[in-house]
């Protein structure tokens, strides 16, 4: 019977090909492809989130910043595809950087892109936190109920159970079904949609709080007044359009391979301009960017726009503005979570951290060490960052933007060398594999040496500061130079991966 | 004969390996174990590409297998498989559909604290959707030799006849006694019930063995028994229980079509049953009948 056996273990590889034939394959068409790309920009979350410090750097011309922050970041996602066409790894950027640089940058690539997914579930978790307070207050006609979120042990415990129950739904490897996400895209679009009809007829009407004309010189990017304000705005609307690359990588599970991804990319960011440029104009005209009141320029404003805004805007319906922001913040907190447990495995997988990263559940298949890890960074993170901080939301968006920075800029350098020996064989390999992401990653590294730069000033971002050195300088370095310390620990207690034994370089 | 497991590589898994070849091995079935690994979606992962996941996804798999495959003793030809779908349990039905399988064989739950049986989530899902008889293996079995004897739960209503048919071919295909149960859940003294219910199953027994070919013999050999308890947990715990037994039971007439329902006795038996037990869909007829064992090792006299 020994050779069933044999016969058994040989007919593993057909089955192995039998199972990758028996995906759904070509099972999403043009429309569930953008919603699966506004779902990862999560754009009521995005906005709320991003709005704020972006007034905040650059005043009025927030639109311009919207419109320019687009561009490094298409750069970069055709750097990306092209990546993700060649080596498909569940290690994304840690892989190709490594497979391009060798172990030590693709190790604090990937570094980097662990850091930025945990920065945001912290952020995430926090957003959905506030909304859901704000949601109690409005459901029970009880403004007070609202500042409970102010009431900082109460805060953190509720935002770490939060990002337990996102974990928990993570590991038992429960994910959002396609009719929730279609109906949440939905949702947040039309709730949006509403907010910036119900500003401008406010403006129309007399009643606006600050009405501020629109005027082209919004659109004018170099009209902002710094270099140090444009780097900080444009590192800060990276964040806004995180996650659209994803529509340009689907490729086998899509109903037509060859043209789907493109038009889903396309249409996935005509539908996200024009709704950041209708919220960012109907924002502006209705509250402008004073620092007093409903302001955009307000400090006390700038973590969370929707929270203060839509109350005057929408009045008893600001009650779905909060229903939208908590369902679609909470829908991403969840499915985030499943990029950091990825990455860790992969890595754990390649030997560039211990083996028990590398771990899958047996019984519900998803990583299981790694997704636990992710969450106690994330709760780690927000605890760190709520008490030491006066705003903790938007001090962590920036660095967050930062942290983007760094990873996309090295993910496209590494498209770039990779690339290197094709680079010039044809027109189309020049502009995707060479042009388009050095470009990209030029400027986003640039952004980030920058911004980092900036951000040692004490009055950077919220105003924080830690022995007069900017909070947020302390939160982005502090979270590379973790990076460098683990990574050395990890190459003295397991050398394997740092002598280039497991990924090598080139093809 | 095929006999398919669905398998996981944590203890509900090893309960399945078990029971698969101790039925296995008193018919000469092959083992084909399927391991269910999740469809990876492009819904619900933010920021994560999900191609190089499936591949350490199906790597994983093909380890969990291999080891999967060594529980298996060499003189039970096994072959693994790996599937991926959305849900386990319409996963394994699907497999069994597909590769013929006579059984599809799962461990009910990993831990069930207090009782033997608790049933999982995925056992609950195949008990009402297969069309394949389900066998369950109860918490922590070990035992992986051939079954000493097989028992029928006999209910009273329309189908038991069928029921018995396949119980009385399983036993006669594997040469072991049958034993007939009735379970009573009945307040202490009601003896004419249970004088009832020991006549009917008497003359269905009676009834059932000369349509079935095998089965004149075997009528001699076939035990009658009535469990009584105040509950039905009582009555199973009322009757002895060798350790190579298997419970059959009917699905329930709420089954829709050729599937199985699991009805509220059934459920309640499944709780206190220190056994396996083998859920046959309603209508299932028993394929192969009267093929008595070739390649087993189990030393089972020759009809």
């Amino acid at each position: 019977m020994s050779t069933e056996h044999a016969a058994a273990k040989a007919s593993h590889d057909t089955h192995a090909g039998l199972s990758a034939k028996g995906l759904k394959a070509g099972s999403v068409g043009l429309i569930g492809a953008v919603v699966i790309g506004v779902s990862c920009i999560a754009p009521a979350y995005t906005l709320t989130a991003a709005l704020g410090p972006t007034v905040a750097e650059v005043g009025v011309q927030l639109p311009a910043i919207f419109l320019v922050g687009f561009i490094p970041m298409l750069l970069v996602a055709f750097g990306y595809r092209e990546l993700n066409n060649a080596m498909p790894d569940a290690g994304t950027s840690f892989t190709w950087a490594s497979r391009a640089f060798g172990p030590w940058i693709g190790w604090m690539g990937g570094w980097g892109l662990i850091a930025a997914t945990i920065i945001v579930l912290s952020n995430l978790a926090a957003v959905a936190v506030d909304f859901f307070y704000l949601m109690l207050a409005q459901l029970f006609g009880n403004p007070e109920l609202a500042d409970l979120t102010l009431n900082l042990p109460l805060n953190i415990a509720t935002t770490l159970v939060f990002i337990a129950l996102a974990c928990w739904i993570s590991y038992r490897g429960m994910e959002t079904t396609k009719g929730v996400q279609y109906v949440l895209v939905a949702f947040q679009l039309f709730v949006l949609g509403w907010f910036a009809v119900a500003a401008f007829s406010h403006v129309a009407n007399g009643t606006a709080f600050d009405a501020t004309a629109i005027s082209p010189e919004w659109f004018n990017p170099f009209a902002v007044e710094s270099f140090s304000a444009f780097a900080a705005g444009v590192s800060l609307s990276i964040f806004i359009y995180w996650g659209w690359d994803v529509t340009l990588t689907m490729n086998e599970e899509t109903r037509n391979p060859e043209k789907t991804p493109g038009r889903a990319a396309t249409v996935t960011v005509l539908v996200i301009v024009i709704i950041y440029m209708t919220v960012a104009l109907a924002t502006l005209s209705y509250a402008g960017i004073g620092q007093e009141g409903l302001g955009a320029g307000n400090p006390e404003n700038q973590g969370s726009i929707f929270a203060v805004l839509a109350g005057p805007v929408m009045g008893p319906f600001a009650i779905l503005m909060s229903l939208s922001i908590l369902s679609s913040s909470a829908a991403s907190l969840q499915s985030t979570f499943v990029s950091p447990a990825r990455t860790l495995l992969a890595m754990g997988h390649y030997k560039a951290l211990p083996t028990k990263f590398g771990r899958i559940s047996p019984t519900f298949k998803s990583p299981s060490y790694a997704t636990i890890a992710a969450a106690i960074a994330a709760a780690g993170f927000y605890v760190i960052t709520r008490t030491t901080s006066e705003n903790a939301l938007w001090d962590t968006i920036t660095a967050l933007g930062m942290m983007i920075c760094f990873y996309y800029g090295i993910t496209a350098l590494a498209c770039v060398w990779f690339f290197r020996s094709e680079a010039f064989s044809g027109a189309q390999a020049f502009f995707f594999k060479f042009l388009a992401p050095l470009l990209g990653g030029v400027i986003l590294l640039v952004m980030f040496v920058k911004t980092a730069y900036d951000s040692m000033d004490p009055a950077y971002g919220s105003g924080s500061s830690v022995g007069g050195i900017g909070l947020v300088f302390i939160l982005g370095m502090g979270v590379i130079l973790l990076g460098v310390v683990l990574m050395l620990v990890m190459a003295k207690i397991r050398p394997e991966f740092f002598k280039g034994k497991v990924l090598p370089t080139g093809y | 004969m095929r006999y398919v497991v669905g398998y996981s590589a944590n203890a509900r898994g090893h309960d399945a390996v078990n029971l698969a070849v101790s039925l296995a091995r008193g018919r000469g079935a092959s083992l084909d174990l399927v391991l269910v690994v999740p469809e990876v979606q492009q819904f619900g992962a933010a920021h994560a590409p999900k191609a190089g996941f499936e591949n350490l996804l199906n790597e994983q798999a093909r380890q969990w297998l291999d080891e999967a495959l060594a529980l298996v003793p060499a003189d039970v030809p096994a072959q693994a498989h790996i599937r991926s779908g959305d849900s386990d349990a319409h996963a394994l039905i699907e497999a069994a559909e597909e590769l013929g399988a006579d059984v599809l064989v799962i461990g009910a739950t990993s831990s069930g604290l207090f009782k033997r049986f608790t049933i999982g989530s995925v056992a609950s899902a195949l008990l009402h959707a297969s069309t394949v008889p389900v066998a369950l293996a109860p918490h922590g079995y070990y035992r992986q030799e051939a079954l000493t004897r097989i028992s029928c739960g006999l209910g009273t209503r329309a189908g038991a006849e069928k029921l018995l048919d396949f119980a009385i071919g399983m036993a006669a295909n594997r040469a072991v006694p049958l034993r007939v149960v009735s379970l009573l859940a009945l307040d202490g003294g009601d003896s004419t019930a249970a004088t009832a219910a020991r006549e009917y199953a008497e003359k269905t027994v009676a009834a059932a063995a000369p349509v079935s070919p095998s089965g004149v013999q075997l009528a001699a050999k076939t035990e009658v028994v009535v469990a009584q308890g105040r509950s039905i947990e009582e009555a199973v715990d009322g009757l002895d229980w060798e350790d190579g037994e298997v419970l059959v039971i009917g699905s329930s007439r709420l089954a829709q079509g050729r599937s199985i329902f699991l009805g509220s006795t059934a459920s309640r038996i499944l709780r206190a049953l220190p056994v396996p037990m083998l859920v046959v869909p309603s209508g299932y007829e028993l394929k192969h009948q009267n093929h008595p064992t070739s390649n087993d090792t189990s030393g089972e006299a020759p009809q």
